[in-house]
């Protein structure tokens, strides 16, 4: 209780606000302490109000309350400051001017009041060898106070005043009329007079940025402000002019002046016992119970994660996880948990993070410190095999500083110090290291070429075996669709024709390729080509002549790696346009090598041998028809495994399309063929006998055409 | 103005039970770190929603949860509802785990909404009011500059009205009297308790309180301090 403060109550109150607080109180200890201070001044003032005897009791009641010490704390004393208050709240006139009070009554206040060091505002009215004289107008700190009317004179002197420039007398510099800041030096408080300064030395601390000297009428403080508009205008009472200023009405009024009186609302005061902060749990708190709650929301979701990840539905797991740590960003639990997933799942980096991060959190958890270790040494690891050496080692350092009893760190320090110890007295013999290091460089160049090349061969192919199936059931479907023998006999007719159309232009100049290229349609082409016919088929012809003699193996061969070739070139024509040359050329010597065999002759034979065809390729069907969905969705890549198809018949259709080397061709394909036995022996003789009828079938047409 | 309404006893009970469900939006708006305005505004739609309504038919702590959300919206305090269900929760079963985010938790903040959907309605959507808050503070600085600097300093004049002020919510005074009337009868009842006198009150024209609010009378200022000093009174009755 402060003592201070009850005595002045009670000399206000009187002695039966003594005897009130004696039995209201009797329990308080403070006021057992301050009681026997309190008996020995009995002097009381005179005996107030009567009807007070209700507020006595209430003040005996809240005696310990009211005069509490920590409420006294409560006023700090930065009010003082000049900040400019304007527009967080009104700026009123002084009480005194609405109450009234006469003139001498407030001169006298303001002798009681004034204190050295207040900043005063006023005008010179002479200028004397020893000073100048001001008349107060207002107050520029401390007490704002109504002077202006009290016409209060200053005395300001020569050593107050600082020197303006480094020669001649201060006081030349001001002049009478002049407005004045300055800061109060002395009050003879007896014979109220005051000395001024316009040293800053006299302002206190807090206030010395305050520009003292001449200053503008702009620089009057905002109340005497107000009070001069207020003497102008008819507005005369409190709450009018309180209504009228803007400040009143601006939203954080309450917050600017609660800052400027010293109150808190953080702590806000009461008189009830119930509502005093001291009873209140810091855990009751809306912050700490949203904590709290959040925490616990947050590990249900993570425990429901670590249900997903032992079942191993490592994505349902994540999120459960990110969502926990949405709920509450530092719950440690969850960042283990989403750290441990991200480990498993390789992102040793984040799981770092997250490791760390609860580590940050909760220094003491066993767990995050555990796998943090853990994953810093398998990061180090990967490091060194990357050659990071130098990065390695510092996770192994950080792993190390984390725990010191990790072994397993230390091991792999040490081993890493060692390997960089060797390295470092290699690099000592310059030469020989820069030579080992290019045989090594250079064989491993050789092994990633090797690699590369390796892995290029199998894709291209997986990617030609797939096109080819493609095209394969492409193929029987065509022929299934084509029972019907006339339909067949026509078919085969039109391709006799365009091959051995093509043909002429293959086997007569490939530099005229440009020309030709795109014929989706062979049989279109064949129309408008029609001339050119006859030419062509003498000239295969003549071909077929100079073959005749050829190895009968070697014929063999060829004709089963054509016809493979035609079964080809129907997938890919009704495909891509941009197939139809290279499958034009390949039905080229197709059809060269069918003239060659002529004799062998069976019309049915076609339809056995695609018959049986189809049953070979019949398992593959189904999964080839999904394949051909997919080729259509995404062309682009198609066009790009056509190509490398095409590519791959040219090169296999190669030494057929150039006759005049046939004799070599004959001995380059006896290898391929024994190497190729199973491509053969899926084809047996009743393919052959197709293209012989094919060339039959051309033959009897080109010998129909002669005629 | 019936500012003293005879006391019975069935009143009696009713004043008690406002008392307590106020200090329990009192004790809320604390932990929840409400400012006074918003905590004076939600008393008082509390106060003014069960003017119009018989007090049985409704939960009173669910008219003060809506009550403060309301009142952070009208003030433009931004409150969580998570945050007003939790501490209040807390109040009505201390010591309590918090509640878990289940159904049981969104149904709860329904029920508030709707409430404060139903205060809105009934109080015809005029939920913002004048309070005293600004009026003493300004009365307060005028004060201040009036008044000798270390009697000020020695008595927390300002302290101690603004805790009658917050306090004064505990019943529905805010009703009956005029905000500056409240402010100006805060002023004096702190100056009566620490015994200060404000200057030249005697040889002045006018009061100090005549000048702070021209319609109020000395009679006026003694009603508000006696009902204040029930409410007081109720406090040491329910402790």
């Amino acid at each position: 209780m402060d003592k201070d403060l009850v005595r002045q109550s009670l000399s206000y109150h009187g002695p039966t606000l003594l005897s009130l607080l004696r039995c209201e109180q009797h329990e308080h200890a403070g006021f057992k302490q301050l009681l026997g201070d309190l008996s020995k001044w009995p002097q009381y003032r005179k005996e107030r109000n009567v009807n007070n005897v209700e507020i006595q009791h209430f003040i005996a009641r809240k005696a310990d309350l009211l005069f509490s010490l920590s409420w006294k704390s409560n006023t700090p004393e930065n009010a003082d400051s000049l900040e400019p208050s304007q527009g967080y709240s009104a700026v009123m006139p002084p009480l005194e001017q609405f109450m009234d009070v006469p003139n001498e009554e407030k001169k006298e206040l303001f002798f009681r009041d004034v204190e050295r060091g207040d900043v005063v505002i006023g005008k010179i009215s002479s200028i004397r060898d020893f000073g100048f004289f001001v008349v107060l107008l207002a107050m520029g700190s401390g007490i704002l106070r109504d002077i202006t009317t009290l016409e209060i004179n200053a005395l300001c002197p020569v050593r107050d005043v600082p020197s303006q420039s480094s020669h001649g007398d201060p006081l030349s510099y001001y002049q009478i009329g002049d407005p004045i800041q300055a800061a109060v030096k002395d009050i003879d408080r007896y014979h109220e007079k005051l000395t001024l300064s316009l040293h800053k030395s006299a302002l206190p601390t807090h206030m010395s940025s305050v520009k003292l000297g001449v200053i503008t009428t702009d620089d009057m403080p905002d109340y005497y402000k107000q009070s001069a508009a207020m003497s102008v205008s008819n507005v005369n009472n409190y709450e009018a002019a309180l209504r009228q200023s803007l400040a009143f009405s601006n939203p954080s009024t309450v917050e600017s002046l609660l800052g400027k009186l010293g109150l808190s609302e953080s702590n806000p005061p009461s008189l009830i016992r119930g509502l005093q902060r001291e009873n209140f749990s810091d855990q009751d708190f809306a912050a700490s119970l949203r904590k709290k709650q959040s925490s616990s929301w947050a590990l249900k979701c993570v425990k429901l994660g670590v249900d997903y990840f032992k079942v191993g539905r490592h994505v349902d797991a994540m999120n459960e996880y990110n969502k926990a740590l949405e709920i509450d960003a530092q719950n440690v639990e969850a960042l283990v948990a989403r750290g441990a997933l991200y480990a498993t799942k390789g992102s040793l980096n984040k799981a770092i993070h997250d490791f760390e991060v609860a580590l940050e959190n909760c220094p003491t958890h066993r767990n995050a410190r555990k796998y943090l270790c853990q994953t810093l040494v398998e990061r180090g690891g990967q490091l060194e095999e990357e050659d990071k050496l130098l990065n390695a080692e510092s996770y192994y350092s950080k792993a190390l500083t984390i725990d010191k009893t990790f072994t397993e760190a230390e091991e792999a320090l040490n081993k890493l110090r060692l390997c960089k110890q060797k390295s470092l007295g290699k690099r000592e013999k310059p030469d020989e290291k820069t030579n080992e290091k290019k045989i090594e460089t250079s064989a491993e160049k050789l092994r990633k070429l090797l690699k590369e090349e390796k892995r290029k061969r199998k894709r291209r192919q997986r990617s030609s075996s797939s096109s080819s199936s493609s095209s394969d059931t492409s193929c029987s479907s065509d022929s299934s669709s084509y029972s019907n023998k006339k339909h067949k006999k026509k078919r085969q007719k039109r391709n006799s024709e365009s091959s051995s159309q093509s043909k002429k232009y293959t086997s007569s100049a490939h530099t005229h390729k440009d020309s030709y290229s795109p014929p989706a349609d062979t049989s279109a082409s064949f129309l408008s080509h029609k001339s050119d016919v006859k030419t062509v088929l003498e000239e295969s012809g003549r071909a077929a002549c100079r073959r005749r003699a050829s190895n009968e193996s070697a014929r063999y061969r060829s004709l089963s790696s054509s016809s493979l070739e035609i079964v080809e070139s129907y997938g890919g024509r009704s495909e891509d346009s941009r197939d139809s040359y290279s499958s034009e050329k390949t039905q080229a010597s197709t059809s060269k090598t069918c003239s060659e065999d002529k004799c062998t002759n069976s019309k049915s034979s076609r339809r056995v041998s695609t018959d049986s065809y189809f049953k070979n390729t019949k398992n593959r069907y189904d999964s080839s028809n999904q394949f051909q969905g997919q080729r259509y969705s995404n062309r682009k890549s198609e066009s790009g495994s056509a190509e490398r198809l095409s590519r791959s018949k040219n090169s296999r259709s190669l030494p057929l399309d150039l006759p005049h080397i046939q004799s070599t061709n004959q001995l380059e394909n006896e290898k391929p063929h024994n190497g190729n036995t199973s491509v053969s022996k899926d084809l047996p003789g009743n393919l052959l006998n197709i293209l012989s009828q094919i060339a039959e079938f051309e033959k009897e047409k080109g010998s129909r055409q002669q005629k | 103005m019936n500012a003293t309404s005879s006391v019975s006893s069935p009143d009696e009970e009713k004043l008690k039970k406002h008392f307590k469900v106020t200090r329990f939006i009192m004790e809320a708006g604390v932990k929840l770190g409400m400012r006074s305005i918003p905590i004076a505004t939600a008393c008082t739609i509390y106060h003014k929603f069960f003017n119009e309504i018989c007090f049985d038919d409704y939960d009173p702590y669910l008219v003060a949860m809506s009550a403060i959300y309301l009142a952070g919206k009208v003030e433009e305090q931004h409150l969580r509802t998570r945050d007003i269900i939790n501490v209040c929760h807390r109040y009505l079963n201390p010591g309590s785990e918090p509640l878990e985010v289940d159904s049981k938790f969104w149904e709860l903040r329904d029920s508030i909404v709707q409430c404060e959907l139903l205060m809105l309605r009934l109080l015809n959507f005029r939920v913002s009011f004048q309070h005293p808050h600004k009026f003493l503070l300004h009365y307060l600085l005028s004060l201040k500059n009036w008044m000798n600097r270390h009697s000020w300093d020695r008595s927390p004049i300002a302290t101690a009205s603004w805790a009658l002020l917050r306090d004064s919510y505990h019943s529905d005074l805010c009703l009956r009297y005029e905000a500056q009337h409240i402010a100006v009868a805060v002023l004096y009842f702190a100056l009566q308790c620490y015994g200060v006198e404000v200057p030249s009150t005697d040889s002045a024209e006018n009061q100090w309180w005549q000048v702070f609010s021209v319609d109020v009378t000395k009679i006026i200022i003694n009603n508000v301090i006696s009902d204040l000093i029930h409410v007081y009174t109720l406090d040491t009755e329910i402790l």
